[in-house]
C-alpha cells in the first residue's frame, strides 16, 4: 500500500566549483534508510544525481555523507534517526567534492599510507602463524581499534583536520595505533615517527568528534593518546 | 578516447585482483601493474563482505585430503577436480601469506593458536575467521599492501569490453569508461586478469554488493569465452525483507542465527521448518530456502510477502549479547531481532558458474586469465561456506604468479574496428527516447524470482526465456533522461540492466539444459541427481548463430564417486 505521507529533503548538487541545494518530497515508507530516499530521488526524480553506495550494510563505507550536519553512513541510517524536520542531505566535509555526494577520497588513502597505516611483516608464508594470546593488553589494544571501515567519516568529523590539511587524521592514526601494538609489526620506529612528524597525532586536541561519530563505536582519540605517550616515550629513548 | 598502456591490467579490486597485483610484482617487480575498478579499491565487490570465514585444513586431525573432499562432496561431485584440488592445497600457505605478510590477525584460541569454526557442509572445524566480520579484516590488510605499492589505480572505472588484437589473435586491452568524467579509455596489456566478481543481482532478493552485475560474464560471453555451471545460482535462506523500496532487503542475516536455536515461523506465527526436515531450522541453506520458497508460494506470508525468524525465546539479551553486528544492523534499520520477529525470505547469494579455464586461470583467449567469482570450476554446483574468499585470494595469487612470468613480448594492437563499435554500444542508451529503465530493472528481477529461481520446472523456464526476450527488446527501445555523461549512474544503471539480461539469458538456458537437481540447481520436474558416474556440467558460449549450451562429461581426475582420497583411518573417523 503506497503511502501518501512524504518527506521533505534538501540535496546539495554540484562540484567542486560549487552547488546549491535542492528540494524534493520523497514517499515515506516504514522501512527507509537515507541512502533510500536519496536512491529514490535519483531514481525518479532527478536522474543526474551522483551518490556513490555498494554494501548496502555499513562494511564498506562507501556511502557516507552529511546529514543534518553530521556525517553518517546512510545505509545503516534510518530516516527517523537523523533527527526532526526537514533532511538536509550533502557531501562530507574535509574531502574535495567530485561530484553532488560524492568525494574524492584519494588524499584520505594517501594519508593512511603516510601515517604508516601499512603492516609491516616480519616473518613470511613460509613461517607458522604465530601463536599469539588475544587476552594481553597489547593485542586487546590492537583489536580495540581494528573494526575500521574506512568511511571518512571521522576523517570529516574533525575540526583539526578542518584547520590544517597536513594532518593525517583519526583513522590513519587509529590504525597506526593498532599496529603499534601488533607485536608481529617491524616498522615500529618508522610509524613512531611519522605519528611524531608534522602531519601527526601532536595536531589533535581531543576534541572527540572522531569518537562521537565513528559508526562503528570506535574511539581514534584513545588511540591517537596512546600514540603520543608512544611516541613521546619513543623520543625520550631517542629511538626516534 | 583516452589511451593507457600496462604490462597487467587487473579488473577488479577485491580479494582476488588486489592478490594478483601483490603476486604479480613479486614474480617481477620490473612490470608495470594497473588495477582498474568500477567503485574504490578494496571498498566495493563482495570480499569485504564475508561474515563467515576462510576455509584451510591445517592439520590436528585435519587434511587437505579431507578439506578436497568436502569441497567435492558439497559441489555435488561437478567441481573440477584440479581446480578444487589447488583451492585446498594452496589455501594452507595463503591463510600464512594473509596473517605473516599481509597483516590479517584472525581470532585466536586461549592459547594463542589460530580459531577454526564450525561450517556447515563440513566434517571438520576449518574454518578461520575474524569474528563474523572476516571479509573486512582481510580487504583492508591487503588494500593497504596494494596502495603503498607503486600500482597504477583505475577507481570508479567500468570496464564494457575485451577488445581483440588486430589480426584477431589474441587479446589487445579492455575498454573503460572512466565513469567520473563519462569519457572512454582504452587500456592496452600483455596480460588481462578478469576479476570482476559475480554476483546475481538480478533476483527480486540478492545479497551482492550494489555495483554487482555481472559485467565481467558478459563481456567474456560477447569475446566468444565458454561459460560453465551457469545454472547453478545459491541462494541464502534468511534475506531481510524490508520492503521494495529499500536497498537493506535481500542482505543477508547470518547462518549462525538459525544455528543457535533461531526458528522460522509462517505469516500466521506457525513454525514450519520440521514439515520439510528433520533437522528444522538447521538444514542446509538449499533445503531452507526451499522450504520458505514453498511456504510463501502458498501465500502463508509476512506483510512484505516472505516469513519471520524469531529469536526472542532464547532471551532478548542473550541475543543481543551473541549476535551483537546483526542486532545492531537490524535496529539502525528499524527492526528488532533480539526481542521481536523480522521478515525474511530466501536471497541470491553467489554465483557458482563463470568463465572456463585452467588451473592456472589461463582462459581460451591467449592473455585473459580469471580469478574469483568470475571463474568457473571450483564449487561445482555448490559452494562450501568458506571456500568463496579462499577461492578469490588462492586464484588471484595464482593468476599474479602466472601472469608475471607470461606478461612479456610487445603490447598489441586494437582492432579499432572493435573498438568503436564497443564505444557506439556503450553510447546507444543516449540515442533512445527515454523511458523506465528501473522499471525495467524490477521486471527483471520479478521474472528471474519467479521462473529461474530457487525452484525450476521446463514450463516455467520457458517462460522466463520469453520474458527474458521481450526485456532485452524493451531495453532497447528504453533510452537515457539526459545527454549528460559525467558520473550519470542512471547511464549505468542501464548498462548494468543489459549485463545482467544477457547473463540471465545464459543462466535460463543452461537451467533448461539441466534435467536433473544438483546442489543449488532444482529441477520440480526432474526431483533426482541423477547418475554420478556419468555427471556432466554445463557449458555455454555465444556465437553466431546465438547461445549454445552442450553438457559435457566430469572428468573425475583424482577421485570418482564412492571413492574418497582420504587415507583408511581419516575415512573411519
Amino acid at each position: 500500500m503506497a503511502s501518501t505521507e512524504t518527506i521533505d529533503v534538501e540535496i546539495w548538487q554540484g562540484d567542486a566549483n560549487g552547488g546549491a541545494y535542492r528540494a524534493y518530497a520523497v514517499p515515506a515508507q516504514r522501512s527507509q534508510t537515507i541512502l533510500d530516499v536519496v536512491t529514490w530521488v535519483q531514481q525518479n526524480a532527478e536522474p543526474d544525481l551522483t551518490y556513490r553506495f555498494a554494501c548496502r550494510v555499513g562494511m564498506c563505507g562507501s556511502c557516507a555523507m552529511t546529514v543534518n550536519g553530521k556525517p553518517r553512513w546512510t545505509c545503516r541510517t534510518h530516516v527517523s534517526k537523523a533527527g526532526d524536520g526537514p533532511l538536509r542531505i550533502a557531501p562530507l566535509r574535509n574531502l574535495p567534492v567530485i561530484k553532488d555526494l560524492v568525494c574524492d577520497m584519494t588524499e584520505f588513502f594517501d594519508k593512511w599510507v603516510g601515517a604508516g597505516g601499512v603492516f609491516k611483516p616480519s616473518t613470511t608464508r613460509d613461517d607458522p602463524i604465530p601463536a599469539i594470546d588475544p587476552s594481553t593488553v597489547e593485542r586487546a589494544a590492537a583489536s580495540e581499534a581494528i573494526e575500521c571501515i574506512n568511511c571518512a567519516i571521522c576523517y570529516s568529523a574533525c575540526d583539526a583536520v578542518a584547520q590544517n590539511d597536513g594532518y593525517f587524521g583519526p583513522a590513519a592514526l587509529n590504525r597506526s595505533w593498532s599496529l603499534i601494538n601488533d607485536i608481529r609489526d617491524a616498522g615500529r620506529t618508522e610509524r613512531l615517527s611519522a605519528a611524531a612528524g608534522t602531519g601527526g597525532c601532536f595536531n589533535c586536541h581531543s576534541q572527540q568528534g572522531c569518537a562521537s561519530h565513528c559508526p562503528n563505536l570506535l574511539n581514534p582519540t584513545l588511540s591517537i593518546a596512546g600514540l603520543k605517550r608512544a611516541a613521546v616515550k619513543a623520543k625520550v629513548r631517542g629511538e626516534i | 578516447m583516452n589511451r593507457h598502456d600496462t604490462d597487467i591490467l587487473i579488473i577488479g579490486a577485491g580479494g582476488a585482483g588486489l592478490f594478483a597485483a601483490l603476486h604479480a610484482q613479486q614474480t617481477n617487480p620490473d612490470l608495470k601493474v594497473t588495477i582498474a575498478v568500477k567503485g574504490l579499491l578494496g571498498k566495493c565487490g563482495c570480499t569485504r563482505m564475508v561474515q563467515g570465514g576462510y576455509n584451510v585444513a591445517l592439520g590436528h586431525g585435519d587434511s587437505v585430503e579431507r578439506h578436497f573432499m568436502d569441497t567435492i562432496e558439497g559441489g555435488k561431485w561437478l567441481p573440477d577436480q584440479d581446480m578444487a584440488w589447488k583451492l585446498c592445497e594452496t589455501a594452507v600457505t595463503r591463510i600464512r601469506e594473509l596473517e605473516n605478510e599481509v597483516g590479517c590477525f584472525f581470532d585466536r584460541n586461549p592459547d594463542g593458536s589460530l580459531h577454526q569454526k564450525a561450517f556447515a557442509g563440513q566434517t571438520f572445524d576449518r574454518t578461520v575467521h575474524k569474528g563474523d566480520l572476516t571479509g573486512i579484516e582481510i580487504i583492508n590488510r591487503l588494500m593497504e599492501q596494494v596502495l603503498s605499492r607503486p600500482v597504477v589505480r583505475l577507481e570508479e572505472h567500468r570496464a564494457i569490453a575485451l577488445i581483440p588484437a588486430k589480426g584477431g589473435e589474441g587479446l589487445a586491452g579492455v575498454l573503460f569508461i572512466d565513469m567520473r568524467t563519462g569519457d572512454f579509455r582504452f587500456v592496452r596489456a600483455k596480460s588481462v586478469l578478469m576479476a570482476s566478481g559475480g554476483g546475481p543481482t538480478m533476483y527480486r532478493y540478492h545479497t551482492p554488493s550494489g555495483d554487482k552485475t555481472m559485467d565481467g560474464l558478459a563481456m567474456a560471453l560477447r569475446a566468444g569465452l565458454p561459460l560453465r555451471d551457469m545454472e547453478m545460482v545459491q541462494f541464502h535462506p534468511t534475506g531481510l525483507l524490508g520492503g521494495e523500496g529499500t536497498r537493506m532487503t535481500g542482505t543477508v542475516l547470518e547462518e549462525g542465527l538459525r544455528g543457535a536455536g533461531g526458528q522460522l515461523l509462517d505469516g500466521n506465527g506457525r513454525r514450519f521448518m520440521f514439515d520439510y526436515d528433520e533437522r528444522g531450522e538447521r538444514a542446509t541453506r538449499d533445503i531452507v530456502s526451499r522450504a520458505i520458497y514453498d511456504e510463501m508460494r502458498k501465500g502463508n506470508t509476512s506483510p512484505n510477502g516472505g516469513v519471520y525468524i524469531s529469536m526472542s525465546h532464547l532471551g532478548p539479551d542473550h541475543v543481543r549479547e551473541k549476535f551483537k553486528g546483526m542486532v545492531r544492523r537490524c535496529d539502525d534499520c528499524g527492526f528488532d531481532l533480539a526481542g521481536g520477529r523480522v521478515e525474511v525470505v530466501p536471497t541470491a547469494h553467489y554465483f557458482m558458474g563463470g568463465i572456463v579455464c585452467d588451473a592456472d586461470t589461463r582462459t581460451e583467449i591467449p592473455g585473459l586469465y580469471v580469478a574469483g567469482e568470475d571463474a568457473g570450476g571450483a564449487h561445482g554446483s555448490n559452494r562450501l561456506g568458506g571456500n568463496g574468499v579462499a577461492n578469490s585470494t588462492v586464484y588471484g595469487g595464482v593468476a599474479g604468479d602466472v601472469m608475471g612470468v607470461e606478461a612479456v613480448g610487445t603490447l598489441r594492437d586494437a582492432d579499432e574496428a572493435v573498438l568503436s563499435a564497443e564505444i557506439e554500444r556503450a553510447r546507444l542508451p543516449f540515442t533512445l527516447p527515454k523511458g523506465d529503465i528501473h522499471g525495467l530493472r524490477k521486471q527483471l528481477m520479478e521474472v528471474m524470482w519467479r521462473d529461474v529461481g530457487v525452484m525450476r520446472t521446463a514450463e516455467g523456464l520457458a517462460r522466463g526465456r520469453a520474458a527474458l526476450a521481450e526485456l532485452r527488446d524493451e531495453l532497447m527501445r528504453t533510452g537515457l533522461p539526459s545527454q549528460n555523461t559525467v558520473f550519470n549512474l542512471t547511464w549505468h544503471d542501464w548498462l548494468n540492466l543489459r549485463s545482467l539480461i544477457e547473463v540471465s539469458e545464459v543462466i535460463t538456458e543452461a537451467a533448461l539444459a539441466r534435467e536433473n537437481s544438483r546442489g543449488a540447481h532444482f529441477r520440480e520436474d526432474f526431483p533426482d541427481a541423477g547418475d554420478l558416474e556419468s555427471s556432466t556440467f554445463t557449458v555455454a558460449r555465444q556465437d553466431g548463430s546465438g547461445l549454445r549450451v552442450t553438457n559435457d562429461p566430469v572428468i573425475f581426475s583424482i577421485v570418482k564417486p564412492g571413492e574418497t582420497v582420504l587415507k583408511d583411518v581419516e575415512a573411519a573417523e
